[in-house]
C-alpha cells in the first residue's frame, strides 16, 4: 500500500514541472538551484486513492551536506519503506551526474520509479537513452517524459505502483562513479552535434569579456522593456479606465454630497480646482486605489515577467558568476544577486531569499544591503512618476545614490563584522525557453501575493493618514522632528508626514509628497530618504523574522545613521 | 605531466583532478557534483583575477568560487 510519493531529483530537472503535472497544483518552478527549499505537496488520484505527493528540495546526493539535502533526506525517512515510492526525476541530457542520487537511493533500498525527463531537449541535444537497458541495468521502472508538454505523464503515472526496492549488489561509495561510467557505456549514445547558436550564447556568457557585454545588454533591455511595458499598460489601459471610467462615476457619486465632512474628506479627499485629482486628493477611493492599480500594478506585473523570465530561461546563475568579484568584496558571494534583484521586486521576497545563503554574517549583510539600498518596485514605480517630469538626470541621481550606497556599506560590514563569507559552488544549467503557461502561472502567483499584501495595507494605510490629517494629530510630530527635516535635510516639516507614512508603504508615501509642492532637489532628497530610511513595515516584520531582535535594532540603527548622513550631505553639496 | 591547481590553469585547457585539498566536505559536495579525483574537467573560463572559475566536468557547467579552485589540483601535459 503507497501512502506517500516523493519526487527526488537533482536541481534544475524540471522537478516542479513534473510535481504540477502530477498533483494539478500549481507551485512556482525556477531554473536556478535553491528556490524549492520551501516543500510542495499535492494529491494524486491514483485508482479510488488519493496519494500525498511531496516535492522534496532539489539535491544532489543522500548524503546531506547542505541545508536542502537534510530537508531532503530526513522527509525520506517519515514513513517506512514499504508504504511510499519514490519517483527519482532524471535530467536525460545529463544522465551521467543524475545517476549517483538513483543509485544511493537504490542502495538504501527505496522502492524507486524513475523519470527521464527532457526527453525532448535531448533528442535535439543528439543525446540517446536506451530505455530498455537502463531498466534492465538498474531493476527498476524508468519512463520517458516531457514534463512541459505533459507526454509520458501518464505513463509514469501507471508505473508507480511498480515501484519496488531493486535487487542490486551492494556497491562502496568510491566505486559509484565508476559504476555510473559503466552504465553511461551501455545505454547512452552521443551524437555529434554542431554547436548551436544557443550553446554559443551559454558559453559567451560564462566567459569574461563576452559575458560582461552580454550582461550590460540583458540589464539595459530588461530595463527598457520592464518600463516600456509599464508605461504602455498606464496610457492604454489604467489611465483611461481611471479617467474616462472611474472619475465621471465617482463625480457623479459627489453631486449628491451636500455637505463635505468628515466622510467626505475621508472616501474623496480634497478637490483640487473643484475636481477629482487622483494624485492629489488624498481619499481612500480616489488616490489609494490610483496610487496602486494606477501607477504602483503596471510596474509590478513589467517588472515579474522579466524576472520570470530571465529566471526561467536560466540567466541569473550566469550573472551571479559575473558579479561573484565585486560581490565577495561586500561580505557576499555572486549568488547573494538573486535575493537584491528579487528586493527590487519587494523586499519582503527579498530578504526571505536571503536564506539560500549559507551563513548567518552573509544573511546580515545581504539584508541590511537590501533594505536600505534597493528600492522595491512600487517606490521605483512613484521615484519615475514623479521625478520623471525633472529630467532623466534626478532618477538617475536617485538609483547613483542607492548603488554607491550599497557599495560603501558592503564594504565597511565586510570589514566591521566577524567571521567569513563561504565560497559558491553552483551548477549553471543550460538555456531553457520556458513555456509560456508555465511563465504566466508564475507571474499570476506573483502579482497574486503583491495584491494580497499591498491592497490592504494601502486602504488602511490612507484611512488612518485622513484620520490623523483631519483631526490635526501630524502637528504634534510635525514640530518635534521639524528642526532635522527642514534644517539637516532642507524639507518643509510638512515633509515629516510623508516620511512616517513610508513605514506603511513607499509609493503612497512619494504620493503624499505631490500637494507639498516641492522643488526638484527636495524631492530627489526626499524619494532617496524615503528609499533608504525605515523599510516599509511588511519589510521590518520580515527582518525581525529572519535576522532575530539584535540584528534588526543594528539594522536600523544602520539605517537612521545613514540616513541622516546622506539626507545632510546631498542638502549641501546639490545646488538648487 | 604537471600539478597545478584549477585556479592556476588556463582556460581553454583539459586536465584530469589528481587531489582535493581541504576537508573532506568540499570533495564529498564536488564530488556529488560529478567532479572527483581521475575527472577530466575542462576550464571554459576564469572570470577576474580572483572570480570564480567555471569549467564542464561530463556534460554540467560548473562554477567554483576562486578558493574552491585553488583546492582542487589537475594533472596537466
Amino acid at each position: 500500500m503507497i501512502k506517500k510519493i516523493y519526487l527526488i531529483g537533482n536541481p534544475n530537472v524540471g522537478k516542479s514541472v513534473v510535481f504540477s503535472r502530477l498533483t494539478g497544483v500549481q507551485v512556482i518552478a525556477s531554473n536556478y538551484p535553491g528556490t524549492t527549499v520551501e516543500i510542495s505537496k499535492g494529491y494524486l488520484q491514483l485508482g479510488n486513492e488519493k496519494i500525498e505527493v511531496v516535492d522534496l528540495p532539489g539535491t544532489y546526493s543522500l548524503e546531506s551536506t547542505s541545508q536542502a539535502e537534510e530537508v531532503a533526506v530526513s522527509l525520506l525517512k517519515e514513513y517506512p519503506k514499504t508504504q511510499i515510492a519514490v519517483i527519482n526525476i532524471l535530467d536525460s541530457t545529463n544522465l551521467e551526474r543524475n545517476l549517483l542520487l538513483t543509485l544511493q537511493l537504490i542502495e538504501k533500498g527505496f522502492p524507486v520509479v524513475i523519470c527521464l525527463n527532457m526527453c525532448d531537449e535531448a533528442a535535439h541535444r543528439g543525446v540517446r537513452i536506451d530505455i530498455e537497458k537502463l531498466e534492465k541495468v538498474l531493476s527498476v521502472p524508468v519512463v520517458s517524459t516531457c514534463a512541459v508538454t505533459g507526454s509520458g505523464i501518464k505513463l509514469l503515472i501507471e508505473r508507480i505502483k511498480e515501484a519496488a526496492p531493486s535487487l542490486r549488489e551492494k556497491l562502496p561509495h568510491e566505486e559509484l562513479w565508476k559504476e555510473i561510467g559503466r552504465i553511461i557505456e551501455q545505454v547512452q549514445h552521443l551524437e555529434h552535434r554542431h554547436h548551436s547558436i544557443r550553446e554559443i550564447l551559454e558559453d559567451a556568457s560564462v566567459r569574461p569579456l563576452t559575458g560582461l557585454l552580454m550582461a550590460a545588454g540583458v540589464v539595459y533591455v530588461s530595463f527598457k522593456f520592464v518600463r516600456f511595458i509599464a508605461e504602455g499598460i498606464i496610457n492604454k489601459i489604467t489611465d483611461p479606465v481611471f479617467h474616462d471610467l472611474y472619475r465621471p462615476l465617482l463625480e457623479r457619486l459627489t453631486l449628491y454630497w451636500q455637505e463635505k465632512g468628515f466622510w467626505f474628506h475621508l472616501l474623496i479627499g480634497d478637490l483640487i480646482n473643484g475636481k477629482i485629482d487622483f494624485k492629489q486628493s488624498l481619499g481612500v477611493l480616489t488616490t489609494a486605489p490610483y496610487i496602486e492599480f494606477g501607477m504602483v500594478l503596471p510596474y509590478v506585473a513589467s517588472f515579474y515577467f522579466m524576472l520570470s523570465l530571465l529566471e526561467d530561461i536560466g540567466y541569473l546563475p550566469r550573472l551571479a558568476i559575473l558579479l561573484d568579484n565585486i560581490l565577495h568584496r561586500l561580505g557576499l558571494h555572486g549568488y547573494a544577486i538573486i535575493p537584491v534583484l528579487l528586493g527590487f521586486g519587494c523586499n519582503v521576497p527579498g530578504i526571505l531569499s536571503t536564506r539560500v545563503l549559507e551563513s548567518k554574517r552573509e544573511r546580515f549583510i545581504a539584508s541590511t544591503i537590501i533594505s536600505i539600498g534597493v528600492p522595491c518596485v512600487p517606490l521605483q514605480a512613484m521615484i519615475f512618476g514623479l521625478l520623471g517630469k525633472f529630467g532623466g538626470f534626478y532618477v538617475g541621481g536617485v538609483y547613483l545614490v542607492l548603488f554607491s550606497l550599497i557599495l560603501i556599506l558592503g564594504l565597511i560590514l565586510n570589514r566591521a563584522l566577524t567571521g567569513y563569507s563561504p565560497e559558491f559552488l553552483l551548477e549553471i544549467p543550460p538555456y531553457r525557453f520556458p513555456p509560456l503557461s508555465m511563465l504566466g502561472q508564475k507571474l499570476y502567483f506573483r502579482i497574486k501575493g503583491f495584491l494580497i499584501e499591498a491592497v490592504p495595507v494601502v486602504l488602511i494605510g490612507v484611512l488612518a493618514i485622513n484620520i490623523l490629517l483631519y483631526f490635526r494629530l501630524f502637528d504634534i510630530i510635525t514640530g518635534i522632528f521639524a528642526p532635522i527635516i527642514n534644517g539637516i535635510f532642507g524639507l518643509p516639516r510638512e515633509a515629516i508626514v510623508a516620511l512616517v507614512i513610508g513605514f506603511l508603504r513607499k509609493d503612497v508615501a512619494v504620493g503624499m509628497l505631490i500637494p507639498l509642492g516641492l522643488s526638484a532637489k527636495q524631492l530627489f532628497i526626499a524619494a532617496t530618504l524615503l528609499a533608504i530610511s525605515f523599510p516599509c513595515i511588511a519589510t521590518f516584520i520580515v527582518l525581525w523574522k529572519e535576522l532575530g531582535i539584535r540584528d534588526l535594532i543594528k539594522a536600523t540603527l544602520i539605517m537612521m545613521l545613514v540616513s541622516i548622513a546622506v539626507g545632510g550631505v546631498l542638502n549641501l553639496t546639490m545646488a538648487h | 605531466m604537471k600539478k597545478i591547481s584549477l585556479a592556476q590553469m588556463k582556460a581553454g585547457h583539459k586536465g584530469r583532478i589528481s587531489e582535493i585539498l581541504g576537508g573532506s566536505n568540499l570533495a564529498s559536495r564536488l564530488m556529488n557534483m560529478g567532479v572527483y579525483k581521475g575527472k577530466e574537467v575542462l576550464k571554459l573560463s576564469h572570470i577576474g583575477l580572483r572570480g570564480p572559475v567555471v569549467i564542464k566536468s561530463g556534460r554540467s557547467i560548473l562554477a567554483l568560487g576562486h578558493s574552491i579552485a585553488a583546492k582542487v589540483i589537475i594533472e596537466v601535459e
